[in-house]
């Protein structure tokens, strides 16, 4: 029989422990749960428990989707428990942990990208409109 | 950079033995194994660094200071309030007494609502009984009436026989009865039209009817 995706509840007592995500979609199609796993097991072999859930891709309201179940990753953290990168940026933009350094560092880019865009295509209007009165 | 490709050939020809190469052909595979190498037009390649401006470097490196401060403290205090070792130790009598006060308090409660519901409960039984009752003796009252009525109805049928058994041919009276047949034959041998009259043939000896 697999193992319930929902975790097995068993694990070593002095093995390292990690909250990280485990792909769950399909080709073309992310989806991640989020879990409590031993660190030196692999991505997807049995887990201890799960957390949450993570739909990276946006639905119909513009949405990412995800869930966390607090009580237990305030558990877990509590027991030793390390956290993953993503997982970090997702608990910081949740509220649960101070906003990670990262997604201000992806903000900011994003915003310099737009700016730059945006000069970019006023500049050429204006070329272009320079061009359309000198003929 | 040859010596590294001559050592990554000499790996293929130890540690891969393949017997027959034609069916190990992969139909897809996901990368490049290893042992392939570089490509020739990649291998002085060398890639552009990413360039963070100073000032960026350092906003970074306070954020991460202050981030990696933040999370120490609030791993600090989830460890004082969640962390196995620190759960309040267990106090067997403490415990004990816990559980019986709450025993008595839930057994109190429960013995209100077992007498609560005990009239309730004696109430629908006698009413339950009443109503079987009386159910039984309808039942009964119309059995009775059933079986009358069969009496009757096997009676008529006895009545029906015994009035029929009058023409019965018995061993006394069989010598009657055939010379009765002997005398009297039937021929069926006959049509008849959509009226129901009959049409008798040329054949029949119309006497005998």
């Amino acid at each position: 029989m697999l193992p319930p995706g929902s975790g097995t509840g068993q694990f070593s007592q002095f093995s390292k422990k990690a909250i990280r995500f485990v792909r769950k979609g399909c080709t073309n199609r992310p989806f991640f749960h989020i879990v409590v796993a031993e660190q030196r097991k692999e991505q997807f072999m049995p887990v201890i428990e799960q957390v949450g859930s993570y739909d990276p891709i946006p639905n119909e309201y513009n949405e990412k989707l995800v869930s966390l179940n607090f009580e237990r990753i305030r558990h877990w953290i509590g027991n030793g428990a390390s956290i993953s990168q993503p997982v970090q940026e997702l608990l910081g933009l949740s509220g649960f942990l101070p906003i990670h350094p990262r997604s201000y560092m992806t903000a900011w880019r994003n915003r310099r990208a737009e700016k730059l865009n945006d000069s970019v295509e006023t500049k050429e209007k204006a070329e272009n409109v320079d061009s359309q009165t000198s003929k | 950079m040859n010596v590294i490709t001559n050592s990554s050939k000499s790996v293929i020809t130890t540690a891969i033995h393949i017997p027959f190469p034609q069916t190990f052909q992969s139909v897809r595979w996901a990368r490049k194994p290893r042992w392939l190498g570089t490509a020739k037009s990649k291998l002085f390649r060398i890639p552009p660094r990413p360039v963070i401006p100073k000032e960026e470097e350092l906003e970074l490196r306070r954020l991460n200071n202050n981030y990696r401060t933040q999370m120490k403290s609030i791993r600090n205090y989830l460890t004082e309030r969640y962390h196995v070792k620190y759960l309040p130790s267990s106090n067997v009598e403490q415990i004990r007494e816990d559980f019986e006060k709450d025993f008595a308090q839930c057994n109190e409660i429960n013995t209100k609502w077992n007498e609560e519901i005990k009239v309730l409960r004696e109430q629908r039984i006698a009413e339950e009984i009443n109503k079987n009752i009386e159910e039984a003796k309808k039942q009964l009252n119309e059995q009775i009436m059933l079986d009358k009525k069969n009496l009757e109805k096997a009676e008529e049928e006895v009545r029906l026989e015994k009035e029929a058994a009058k023409a019965f041919i018995t061993p006394d009276t069989l010598e009657a009865a055939i010379e009765y047949a002997v005398n009297n034959p039937v021929d069926y041998n006959y049509a008849i039209d959509m009226e129901g009259n009959k049409i008798i043939g040329k054949d029949l000896n119309s006497s005998k009817l």
